[in-house]
């Protein structure tokens, strides 16, 4: 599956979704994990980034399926 | 959304014309308008920005903005049309970045509050951030609120 990333993330992976290697349902906690054992360079950020499930606020305990669109980011900075 | 109450839910690349937000929100029932306008700051204190860039996750960036005009309509009943916009891309010292404009019949029907409320939830729950250039190089900036269960639309 992909993971869309924006701002810092997207500048320190030099892209703006990276590939993940997931199957079946899995929480949030667990899609964090995945994301820092597959891309080291994003471990320290994904343990304390907001993520996003199908366009919306998701947080730990939440369950993500391999379908889902999952996005990775920071604390909001517009206006 | 009725003809009476438009919603203007917007995010752009094209620099914000403030005066047909304006025209766009105010419906034959109205009598006041408020208007709030976010500009890139050029100096905080000695601090001197010399550009902003906003990047959007459009998708979930537009359904948030709607939950905003939502949250606004269910907490001052009386308003009647609201605009939301944000623009992206690259924005230089005093452009407008972000529109957030609110009609009403009467100035003390809520308007002021529903546009302070508005900046203010944008702020914290639609996904844009902005990167700032000044002399000494460039950064994201990135804000202190972190979303909980409440934050949901």
């Amino acid at each position: 599956m992909l993971v869309k990333l924006f701002a810092t993330l997207k500048d320190r992976a030099g892209a703006n979704a990276v590939t993940l290697a997931a199957d079946g349902e899995f929480t949030v906690r667990e899609l964090r994990a995945l994301i820092a054992a597959q891309h080291p360079s994003l471990a320290e950020l994904a343990a304390r980034s907001i993520v996003a499930v199908n366009q919306e606020f998701a947080f730990d305990d939440d369950v993500v399926r391999d379908t889902d669109e999952v996005a990775l980011f920071p604390p909001v900075s517009g206006g | 959304m009725t003809m009476d109450e438009p919603t203007i839910i917007r995010i752009t690349a094209d620099p914000i014309d403030l005066n047909a937000l304006q025209r766009a929100v105010t419906t034959p029932r109205d009598g006041a308008v408020v208007l709030f306008t976010g500009t890139v700051r050029g100096l905080t204190g000695a601090e001197r920005t010399d550009r902003l860039e906003y990047e959007a996750y459009t998708e979930m960036a537009l359904a948030k903005l709607r939950q905003v005009a939502d949250e606004m309509r269910a907490k001052f009943a009386l308003i009647h049309g609201i605009a939301l916009v944000q623009r992206v891309g690259e924005m230089a010292v005093g452009e407008p970045t972000v529109a957030v404009v609110v009609s009403a019949s009467h100035r003390g029907d809520g308007a002021f509050e529903a546009a302070r409320y508005g900046i203010d939830r944008l702020k914290q729950i639609v996904p844009v951030w902005k990167k700032e250039t000044r002399p000494d190089g460039s950064a994201w900036v990135e804000g202190d609120y972190l979303p909980g269960h409440q934050d949901r639309g």
